[in-house]
């Protein structure tokens, strides 16, 4: 079919939105149009984690000179006539809208020629203003070049992450449609070095040991289920093999990459009983499901479908993961390292470890001679020793911001933030609050995350319930909040959700990377203590310091900073000159 | 500039204004209080550009003029004179006021007062006439409400509507809505619908003496302000754009459940169970159990792991089913701390749907509180 203008009656239909939002998008836009367009090979070359260039060449059956104009131009495509098509499509695009998007944020040249042509045509484009076409000699199929991207929209760049965290996104979406399509060749070269190769023999376990690693690629599951019309095909971690959140559970759904909460919650809980609290599998699942039955015109970046009856797709989901975790026929094994990457080890390795966190040099907090602030104790705190503190008698609140209190030996300066941050990380972790107390809205709050914040947000949801909030999908692209934890109805807002999702988010995102729990934890604790400048009643304070003494960490906060600087009774005298004239 | 006035009316006039200097403004001349002569009258304001106060005082005046001067310092001095007559002069060429007191004598620089910002004249032929009295009470029944998340301006505001000879006034925080209505006794030309911060309304019950007598209000059209005038004082407020709660929708019409309780009783129920429930959460659980015959009877109860636990039992009027229900004590305590009535309704119908409070007998008011659930 020839590419052609959809009509207005049909574009109006099409979810449409942002498309391009960072490199790995415009990846992924161009290989799946290579996929649409029958490659047998796809070669893509990245440098400056995409943000300088990306070129993708494929072998497929190219674009004649004629069409090429409209290859970049919105709405235009030659996969679908009426939105009635979308029920019966098989492609990966129909809304003729990627090359469009990318062609006016980058720099774009497309060269190709078709099948049925004898010479080929060049496509130059900057910044969406088409340049020129001339007719030039190339071998059958595309090549894509994108330079520059966001060149022309600064606040777009300003919000792309680090280098390296965009090659990790590319790398990751190449290795997921490898897997997905290991009848296809994928060459990825990175920076120069070829960082993924497949060999298009349809050997997905070689594909998952890139993905994972040898051992774990060898130990998956796989996972296997025709039925009706619906194919379950992929792969699931054995219950030995677990992560500390849903942040590798992956779904296909007719070939292409989407989150689906449902069906991930669908997933973990068919591992019921076999993990323990807070431990989730690994999976990658391709679903094929009849077109009519799913709805994939809801997200602008086809990120998300909508099933007519989700409850059975999710039910055959689970029935499929269930048959091969007792194929496997699994005994729980609680082996050494599962229990060491428990909570409690690793928040006081990342508590005192300096490096990893903001917390102002010992110079400055220990300037003045004498005075202790735990740091110096650090050795001694992370073994657990000589945490607890004295019990303290309040004096009263500095500046709003410090209670300066009374111990045995000498006196207290408590920072009211870090000290409260401390409280209520402690008692989310020890469960203190595990009794999930609470407060109700009057009305659901509606959140609308961005892309990148939905996979997030997908991604801690079960901490975030843990935790006190009820945080439910509520149609396409938006959340609804109906209750926040009880012990911050007084502070809460929503900027501590979205606060907790970016923090997360400037995480290093490598698969196995330190717990998201925590991350999470810390920066809600941190949203929702009270803030320094806040007068507080001597109740109030008083209150506060009862509360740190019952902390086991009550020297630090989350952070790692100091909650408190003792001056000891010693200090004081020789700083009066009491001592030594007497 | 050159005048006389008294210490004690200055220095309790500077109390009022300097509640609107914001104490980091980067721009300095917002760290001033601007003195102006005023028709016979010293005047005095601040503005942190969102709320902004006016008080005049009575003054001599020799000479007119103005000038603005660090509120810090000038208000730390006049509160630090004698109660006798200040004379203020002002030396145009050094921008310096002289302040001189009995026998102290000091010389403060100021800036121009060309630079402060222009406070609007409000055009009072079309204020609205409240009753000081009237509206403190309103203020005070509804700003508590409102919410202090920044990420949501609007909630910080109070809704106040004013037609058909009543004013409004409203507020949520989206765990409770505080609902007050009063008739107005002059009618008003046309409807007013804005939301004002509810800091300016506190500020406002704060300066707003009840020998006053009456407050007139003024929305200029198209400026985002509201401006109130009172006897001798003035405030302008920055109105908060957005669109307010539909909280008609959210208060529930019919309950199962009427309670009725001794205000007072209430209240010292809360008081007590708040000590313990303030080191978790603040729950408070109220089971509400009619009896056979008499009064039933309603067990507030609370606990801690860490503390202990408690229980008081009231008797109460209750109509209708049983329920066990949680709230955060907190909230229950700052509405039964503005209602007066000595009996006071909660109306229920189920453990996770709002509970409406209100004083009996007074049906200005209301208050809807939503539960906690426990977990
Ligand atoms: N690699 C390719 N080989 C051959 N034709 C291509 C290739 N890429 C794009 N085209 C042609 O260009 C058209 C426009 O591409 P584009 O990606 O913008 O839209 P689409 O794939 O139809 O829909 P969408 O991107 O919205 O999912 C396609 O319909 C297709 O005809
Ligand atoms: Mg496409």
């Amino acid at each position: 079919m020839p590419i052609k203008i959809l009509p207005e009656s049909v574009t109006n239909k099409i979810a449409a939105g942002e498309v391009v939002e960072n490199p790995a998008s415009v990846v992924k836009e161009l290989m799946e149009n290579a996929i649409d367009a029958s490659a047998r090979s796809i070669q893509i070359r990245v440098e400056g984690g995409g943000k300088d260039l990306i070129i993708l060449s494929d072998d497929g059956i190219g674009i004649p000179i004629e069409e090429i104009a409209l290859a970049i131009t919105r709405f235009a495509t030659s996969k679908i006539d009426s939105i009635e098509d979308l029920q019966r499509i098989h492609s990966l695009g129909f809304r003729g809208e990627a090359l469009a998007s990318i062609a006016a944020v980058s720099m774009l040249r497309i060269q190709t020629r078709s099948k049925d042509e004898t010479e080929g045509s060049e496509l130059i484009c900057e910044h969406g203003k088409l340049k020129s076409i001339s007719r030039k000699g190339f071998p059958q199929g595309s090549s894509f070049e994108v330079r520059d991207l966001f060149s022309n929209v600064p606040a777009r760049l300003k919000f792309l992450k680090s280098e390296r965290t965009e090659r990790s996104r590319i790398t990751d979406l190449v290795l997921y449609y490898a897997l997905a399509y290991p009848h296809l060749r994928f060459i990825l070269e990175m920076e120069g070095r070829v960082v993924l190769q497949t060999a298009g023999n349809g050997n997905q376990r070689e594909i998952l040991a890139a993905v994972y690693d040898v051992e774990t690629a060898r130990q998956m599951l796989e996972v296997n289920l025709e039925e009706q019309g619906y194919s379950i095909h992929g792969f699931c971690s054995p219950v030995g093999i677990t992560r500390s959140n849903r942040r590798d559970i992956h779904f296909f759904i007719n070939g292409r990459l989407v989150q689906d909460v449902s069906l991930a919650s669908a997933l973990v809980n068919s591992y019921h009983s076999y993990l323990m609290v807070g431990r989730y599998p690994i999976a990658i699942v391709f679903l094929k499901v009849p077109p009519a039955d799913v709805d994939i015109n809801i997200h602008p970046a086809k990120a998300e479908v909508r099933f007519a009856d989700a409850r059975a797709v999710s039910g055959k989901l689970a029935r499929a993961v269930r048959l091969a975790l007792l194929a496997s026929s699994p005994a729980p094994t609680f082996n050494q390292t599962l229990w060491g990457s428990s909570n409690v080890e690793t928040k006081e390795y990342e508590i005192f470890n300096p490096s990893q966190h903001d917390f102002p040099p010992s110079s400055e907090t220990g300037s003045i001679e004498g005075i202790t602030t735990p740091e110096s104790n650090h050795v001694q705190a992370a073994l657990g020793l000589d945490e607890h503190m004295p019990l303290l008698r309040v004096v009263g609140q500095v500046g709003a911001t410090y209670i300066v209190a009374e111990g045995p030996d000498g006196l207290y300066l408590i920072d009211q933030h870090a000290a409260h941050e401390r409280i209520l990380y402690e008692q989310i972790l020890d469960k203190r609050v595990q009794k999930k107390d609470m407060q109700l809205l009057l009305d659901p709050i509606l959140f609308t995350p961005n892309a990148r914040e939905t996979v997030l947000l997908a991604s801690v949801e079960d901490t975030l319930e843990e935790i006190g909030f009820q945080v439910d999908a509520f149609g396409p692209g938006t959340y609804s909040i109906r209750a926040v934890p009880a012990f911050m109805s007084r502070t809460f807002s929503l900027r501590i959700i979205t606060d907790a999702l970016h923090e997360l988010d400037d995480e290093k995102s490598s698969a196995v990377s330190k717990e998201k729990e925590e991350v999470v934890i810390r920066s809600i604790c941190k949203g929702a203590a009270i803030k320094g400048g806040t007068i507080l009643s001597k109740e109030e304070q008083e209150n506060l310091i009862r509360q740190l003494e019952t902390c086991q960490n009550p020297r630090t906060c989350p952070h790692g900073r100091p909650t408190m600087i003792h001056l000891s009774v010693d200090i004081l005298e020789r700083q009066f000159g009491r001592k030594g004239s007497r | 500039m050159k005048l006389s006035v008294s210490q004690p009316q200055l220095a309790h006039g500077l109390g009022i204004v300097t509640r609107a200097v914001s104490p980091r403004s980067t721009l300095p001349v917002l760290n001033n209080i601007l003195l102006a002569t005023d028709e016979g009258r010293l005047r005095l304001s601040a503005t942190n550009l969102e709320l902004g106060i006016t008080k005049w005082i009575g003054a001599q005046i020799q000479e007119e003029g103005s000038i603005t001067i660090p509120a810090r310092i000038f208000s730390d001095l006049i509160g630090a004179l004698p109660g006798n007559t200040v004379d203020l002069t002002l030396n145009t060429r050094t921008q310096t006021l002289n302040i001189h007191c009995g026998t102290s004598n000091f010389d403060i620089k100021g800036i121009d007062a060309q630079e402060f910002p222009p406070m609007p004249v409000p055009d009072l032929q079309n204020g609205v006439e409240l009753n000081i009295s009237d509206f403190k009470e309103m203020i005070q029944q509804v700003s508590f409400a409102a919410s202090t998340d920044e990420a949501r301006p609007v909630l910080q505001g109070v809704m106040m509507e004013i037609g058909n000879n009543e004013i409004t006034l409203a507020a949520t925080d989206g765990f409770r809505i505080s609902v007050k209505k009063t008739s107005l006794s002059t009618p008003v030309s046309a409807p007013v619908k804005v939301i004002i911060p509810a800091r300016s309304l506190s500020e406002l019950a704060r300066i707003a003496t009840n020998g006053d007598e009456t407050i007139s209000m003024v929305v200029p059209e198209g400026r985002g302000q509201a401006i109130f005038h009172l006897k001798d004082a003035e405030l302008v407020s920055q109105l908060i754009d957005g669109k307010f709660p539909d909280y008609n929708a959210i208060i529930p019409r019919s309950f199962k459940t009427n309670t009725t309780i001794t205000t007072v009783e209430f209240q010292k129920a809360c008081r007590q169970a708040e000590i313990i429930a303030r080191e978790s959460n603040n729950v408070i659980r109220m089971h509400i159990q009619p009896q056979e015959q008499g009064p039933g009877i309603v067990e507030f109860s609370t606990q801690s792991e860490e503390r202990g636990s408690g229980e008081v039992v009231l008797e109460a009027n209750i109509d209708g089913p049983e329920l066990l229900i949680a709230f955060n004590v907190s909230y229950l305590l700052n509405v039964l701390d503005v209602i007066s009535t000595p009996n006071t309704i909660l109306a229920t119908n189920a453990d996770n749907t709002p509970g409406l409070i209100r004083p009996v007998g007074d049906e200005s008011y209301l208050h809807v509180i939503m539960p906690m659930h426990l977990g």
